[in-house]
């Protein structure tokens, strides 16, 4: 088992399973945070994970197959996609995947699904396919506010890791998106993300 | 060079002078004047501003003093433009100008949140840091790119700040209310599950302060054990996220709520886990002080020229993602 990823939340081990490749994400425990608290989420989330990857599976996203979900060590077996995180590409394949990233975020907004962590880096290119990764912090949601608060976030991202080429990433994305939930949704989504904005910090309130 | 930098953002009164030898500096004076309200109360901008008026001759003349320079040698005076209370930053903006303008000094003004950023990497030493400000007015985390201080996480609603502020102020505490939620903690063990809201890079905490206080009634050094168990919580995870997304090897945490212990300990160990180098600002400038805005005009300095003084503005909402940095 080789460690080939410290991530936030967890830490991603390669590993096989029944001859294929596969990973292993093990939500570890962190010291600094109080023990009660700290099992409660590792196991929620664990669980959340999960389910939520095979119910998106359900209705098309390309996603890891879970294998084994070890809920003790709150721990999952899945899939290894061997592709690139989006994040890593170069800025003309962020922009032109950028649509297709909106068009995957719009398939699960329409299923009542909110990712809850939108970020470049959990799309991965493979394939000439993007999938989609870490759904530990996802939802089952309809709420329009609850779907904002995801393209809100995707934005952040977007105009802090991607900062030269923001606009037209954000152009395909919107297009993307829009072009899966439809019109009328897609325009009262946008409106709350002016709103949740406006809500911030010393925002420029228009 | 010499520069005399004045802060009013919130309830600080301060004049500071710095003088900068080649790239470091050396803080020859910081004299401050804080507000207290009474307790149980917030700041009322218009006392704030008014027991900043009172205090400004005071603060100026005792700066100058310990520094031993005279308004002659200045090379340039610097006011925190915003963000802040209307009310406050007015007063020292009055000052610096009216020293600009008689002694016909260049003038800066300075975003206040920026001053924290800059201060921090010149105490502590960071080169290239993931910068965490964490104050009553701000609650965000953020990377320099391209020219320019971006947001990889912030609050979506109130400031850890203003969480703890308010809580404490229900508690009967005058704000800044850190200090004493902190000590009451630290008498407590019993964790109470409270809302834990993460959104990605992003916190809230505004369901956290509700739930908090209809704990309260139990246990008071309950509550504020918990309160900082799951705040604190959260924001570390924040920094994860951000620490592995943008792949920086330093931390760097500034503001007020920088003095608290429990998070500097939490913090040092996301650091470890990450392999980054953990900066704290010294306790005495991780309040607002007027050091950060003095710092923060010298380095405008080296790239601009005097604001003319019918541009000296101040902005309540002035965001730092909106400031272009040159220097």
């Amino acid at each position: 088992m080789k460690l080939i990823k410290k991530g936030a939340e967890a830490d991603i081990y390669v590993t096989e399973w029944q001859n294929s490749d596969a990973i292993l994400k093990i939500r570890k425990s962190k010291n600094y945070r109080n023990p009660i608290l700290d099992k409660n989420l590792r196991k929620q989330r664990t669980i959340k994970e999960s389910q939520t990857i095979m119910e998106v599976k359900s209705f098309g996203i390309p996603a890891p197959l879970v294998y084994f979900v070890n809920l003790e060590k709150s721990s999952i077996l899945m899939q290894r996609i061997p592709g690139k995180p989006i994040h890593d590409l170069p800025d003309s394949k962020v922009i032109t995947l950028a649509k297709q990233m909106g068009n995957l975020v719009g398939m699960l907004h329409q299923n009542g699904i909110m990712h809850g962590d939108l970020t470049t880096s959990n799309f991965i290119f493979f394939q000439n396919k993007v999938y989609v990764i870490d759904f530990g912090l996802s939802q089952k949601t309809i709420k329009p506010e609850d779907h904002a608060v995801d393209l809100r976030l995707i934005k952040e991202i977007l105009n802090s890791a991607h900062a030269k080429i923001m606009e037209k990433a954000w152009k395909n994305f919107l297009t993307g998106y829009r072009s899966v939930v439809g019109t009328a949704r897609y325009l009262k989504i946008i409106k709350l993300v002016s709103e949740i904005e406006s809500r911030g910090r010393y925002a420029t309130v228009v | 060079m010499i520069g005399l930098g004045i802060e009013s953002t919130a309830h600080t009164f301060s004049c500071a002078v710095i003088e900068k030898k080649g790239k470091s500096g050396k803080i020859l004076s910081d004299i401050r004047k804080i507000y207290r309200p009474p307790e149980g109360e917030g700041i009322h901008p218009r006392e704030a501003s008014r027991h900043h008026i009172e205090n400004s001759s005071t603060v100026l003349s005792d700066c100058l003093k310990e520094s031993k320079i005279t308004i002659k040698d200045l090379d340039l005076v610097s006011y925190a433009g915003g963000p802040g209370l209307g009310p406050c930053l007015r007063v020292g903006a009055v000052v610096a100008r009216s020293l600009a303008s008689y002694y016909k000094i260049p003038i800066y003004p300075v975003n206040h949140a920026i001053g924290h950023i800059e201060l921090g990497k010149l105490l502590t030493g960071a080169k290239n840091p993931l910068v965490l400000l964490v104050s009553g007015g701000h609650t965000m985390l953020l990377a320099f790119l391209n020219k320019q201080w971006r947001v990889f996480g912030e609050t979506l609603d109130i400031t850890l700040g203003q969480l703890l502020d308010q809580f404490g102020r229900s508690l009967g505490f005058a704000s800044p209310c850190g200090k004493n939620i902190e000590q009451l903690a630290q008498t407590s063990s019993k964790y109470t599950p409270l809302p834990y809201s993460v959104k990605g890079n992003d916190v809230s905490f505004s369901g956290l302060l509700s739930a908090t206080k209809s704990i309260v009634s139990k246990s008071k050094a309950d509550a504020c054990f918990s309160l900082q168990e799951t705040a604190f919580a959260m924001i570390s995870e924040a920094v994860e996220r951000a620490l592995s997304f943008t792949g920086k090897k330093e931390l760097m945490i500034v503001g007020g709520v920088a003095a608290n212990k429990r998070l500097s300990e939490m913090l040092k160990d996301v650091c470890k886990r990450h392999g980054a180098r953990f900066f704290v600002v010294p306790l005495k400038f991780a309040g607002d002080c007027g050091s950060q805005i003095a710092w923060t005009g010298i380095l405008e300095s080296q790239v601009k020229k005097g604001v003319l003084l019918q541009n000296t503005f101040v902005t309540q909402s002035w965001r730092l993602d909106s400031v272009k940095i040159d220097y």
